[in-house]
């Protein structure tokens, strides 16, 4: 029972942790673009950071606009492809029944927080070449890492737009973005979600959201929007195995759009997802320790699943409205038991999906963006026979208000207010249900 | 579970599809074309319409003033108000190598409803009607002969005045134009392999009929004869491999090619 316990802190833990990290994940618009091509965040963004039409295309066609003003040397000498984001916000996060030497307790606490800070460098080396670099972190603790750094090719075959190449570390084409969210004090549950085994550990750390490293083959359609993507890559935090990719996965997505020239409903899109991300279970050792890049028998998290987006009334200050479904699954042999050792009883497979709702009011200037997001998770087969069914189901929901003071083609600066709640069913002291409520109030801005 | 919703799929993307067919109004509305023109053009083209948005000033070729009614391209006669699928031919092919991109990623609603908006700027739109658009007749097709005969019909109208002699845009005025604002603007460079207001041949013959309105380029409809345009059409597109060319000629065509 102690040692149940101590896990239980561990899982607490670590659920305060992703927390807190996604109270400072970036979301990435780039005040860089708007400088170059004079337009204001609202050409490419529905609400900030979320991308509309306009911004999907120009992301996928390189970050060019293609009439000549492209390439480095065509535009105004004083531009530089650099952009700055920070997010200095007041958080305050209550988690309940955690456990503690004094018994179980609810824990709130809160802070101006140790925000971080993202150096959004993006844009065109050369026609059909662009590139993107994220240095991000920048907070109290020193550490600074890239998020993301890629190259792009695009119009590979001629004039078609049906294949683009990326290589890099790089976000894989999801169903919305996991580095865009409008909410900034969690993150979709269906992307990093993974069935629990009580006290125990899952050798997979996929995360959707996670950046990957690999290569991206994209095509699209600029005047129907049709889009596909498919990406090869080796899955994040991995130790490795001896393939060709250390960790070898692979992530497909479709999108087909759809328009109407009356009606309330301006625009519609329907897609498909799917992933499989293989970690290696079993490795090599140097004096017990795994030697990285010695991994075999790889076993797979796998997730799928539909979309559906409805933009209703104009394009250009809609009410849209995202409904994301997925079903996933990992292999017992990535499910650990408590003693660390013996794997599951069965693959652990759920059910979970989100919707969202964005509204643009239609006010002079657009200034405002009004969110909500329920997030959830069923589990279908607990890893181990013996748990509750529903162990580590979740519930969250997310409502948020943001105000955009001024947007310019320099910059953008908006009041940010936020809530959220997460409750997760038996992973609290003693198997009860676990609840983290965050009250969020800030100031986002990028120049 | 999933699979329930999966197979609601197939009848969703149905029903997006019939709702698709529905019938498109003529005219857009004012009130959301605002909303679109703050959200896309009012950092070029100003709240006023008046060109002096905050992005003008630092542009080497200024925004368009709306408020006068005059546009580069149109299929009508110069000093013709536009006709609104002109308006919309700007907004889906952008002025090349200006700071106009291409805006075909826009929902139809949405470019019908911001060239309903735009046309508020100007007085002229509720007083005057859009005269009818040139015709222009069938490209005789590209050959080395038409093209020598351009280049004599490009010396004869003293083009090379403003493009220079190799159509680079460096002739001996080329210094010294100004738009109808006053602001300094500089010829086209013709050897690019794009022009301005559209690559296809019938968008550079029509740039010659109905010039290039609240610009130094003039409309020579009074003084080029049809056989004389299609040679300088293919003058031009010789200047470079980026055009494309009709070795075989093409059918006739009207000004309204959308």
């Amino acid at each position: 029972m102690a040692r149940k316990g101590s896990l239980q802190s561990v899982l607490q833990l670590a659920v305060f942790a992703v927390v807190m990290f996604v109270f400072v994940s970036p979301a990435s618009a780039i005040p860089a673009f708007a400088r170059k091509y004079s337009l204001r965040c609202t050409a490419c963004h529905e609400a900030w950071p979320v991308l509309n039409d306009f911004g999907r295309s120009f992301r996928d066609n390189g970050y060019q606009l293609r009439l000549g003003k492209d390439d480095t040397v065509t535009a105004e000498p004083g531009y530089w492809p650099v952009a700055v984001h920070v997010v200095p916000t007041y958080q305050y996060t209550k988690v309940t029944n955690q456990t503690t030497d004094q018994g179980v307790k609810d824990i709130g606490s809160g802070a101006v927080a140790d925000a971080g800070m993202d150096l959004l460098m993006a844009g065109v080396l050369t026609k059909n070449i662009s590139f993107l670099v994220v240095p991000t972190g920048f907070a109290s603790d020193g550490n600074v890492h890239l998020e993301s750094y890629w190259a792009y090719f695009t119009r590979v075959i001629k004039d078609s737009d049906w294949l683009n190449i990326r290589i890099g570390q790089h976000e894989v084409d999801l169903p919305a973005s996991g580095h865009r969210p409008l909410s900034l004090s969690d993150n979709y549950v269906l992307y990093s979600y993974h069935p629990g085994v009580p006290g125990g550990s899952n050798l997979s750390a996929y995360d959707m959201g996670e950046n990957q490293r690999g290569f991206e083959f994209l095509g699209h359609n600029a005047t129907d929007l049709t889009r596909y993507s498919i990406d090869i890559f080796s899955a994040h935090d991995s130790l490795g195995s001896q393939n060709g990719l250390s960790s070898p996965s692979f992530y497909g997505h479709f999108q087909k759009f759809f328009r109407f020239k009356d009606g309330p409903i301006s625009e519609a899109e329907v897609g498909v997802w799917g992933v499989e991300a293989n970690y290696p279970t079993q490795f090599l050792t140097s004096g017990g320790v795994p030697i990285p890049g010695s991994g075999g028998n790889l076993q797979a998290s796998t997730r799928y699943g539909v979309e559906a987006n409805v933009w209703i009334g104009p394009t250009v200050a809609p009410l849209h409205l995202d409904l994301v479904y997925g079903h996933g699954s990992d292999k017992k042999g990535l499910l650990l038991t408590a003693d660390g050792v013996t794997t599951a009883d069965r693959n652990g497979t759920w059910n979970g999906g989100f919707f969202e709702a964005i509204w643009v009011p239609p006010t002079d200037m657009l200034h405002w963006s009004l969110f909500g997001r329920y997030d959830f998770v069923r589990n279908q087969n607990q890893p181990l026979l013996t748990a509750p069914s529903n162990y580590n189901n979740v519930d969250q929901w997310t409502l948020g208000v943001i105000y955009t003071f001024a947007y310019s083609i320099r910059d953008e600066v908006a009041f940010h207010a936020e809530v959220s709640s997460n409750k997760a069913k038996g992973i609290g002291y003693a198997g009860l249900d676990q609840r983290t409520d965050n009250l969020m109030l800030g100031v986002d801005f990028a120049y | 579970m999933f699979y329930h919703v999966a197979r609601l799929i197939p009848a969703f993307a149905g029903l997006l599809l019939m709702m698709g067919s529905a019938t498109a109004a003529d005219v857009g509305d004012v009130a959301t074309g605002k909303l679109v023109y703050e959200r896309y053009c009012m950092s070029c083209h100003g709240e006023q319409g008046n060109g002096e948005g905050e992005a003008a000033e630092y542009m080497s070729i200024k925004p368009r003033d709306y408020r006068q009614g005059t546009f580069k391209w149109r299929s009508t006669p110069s000093g013709s108000l536009p006709l609104d699928s002109d308006l919309e031919h700007t907004l889906l092919n952008g002025l090349y190598a200006t700071y106009m991109p291409t805006w075909k990623v826009l929902d139809e609603r949405s470019r019908r409803d911001v060239i309903a908006y735009i046309k508020t700027f100007s007085p002229r739109f509720t007083t005057e009607k859009p005269q009818d658009p040139i015709v222009i007749p069938p490209d005789p097709g590209y050959s080395d002969a038409s093209v020598k005969r351009g280049g004599a019909v490009y010396q004869k109208y003293n083009c090379s005045q403003c493009h220079g002699a190799g159509g680079q845009g460096d002739g001996p005025s080329a210094h010294e134009l100004k738009d109808d604002w006053g602001n300094a603007i500089v010829p086209y460079d013709l050897t690019k392999g794009h022009v301005k207001c559209g690559d296809q041949s019938t968008d550079i013959y029509r740039v010659f009929m109905a010039g290039l309105s609240g610009t130094p380029m003039p409309t020579f409809a009074d003084s080029l004869s049809p056989t004389d345009a299609w040679d300088l059409v293919h003058f031009i597109q010789s200047l470079s491999p980026g055009y494309a060319k009709n070795f075989a000629g093409t059918v006739a065509s009207t000004g309204d090619h959308q």
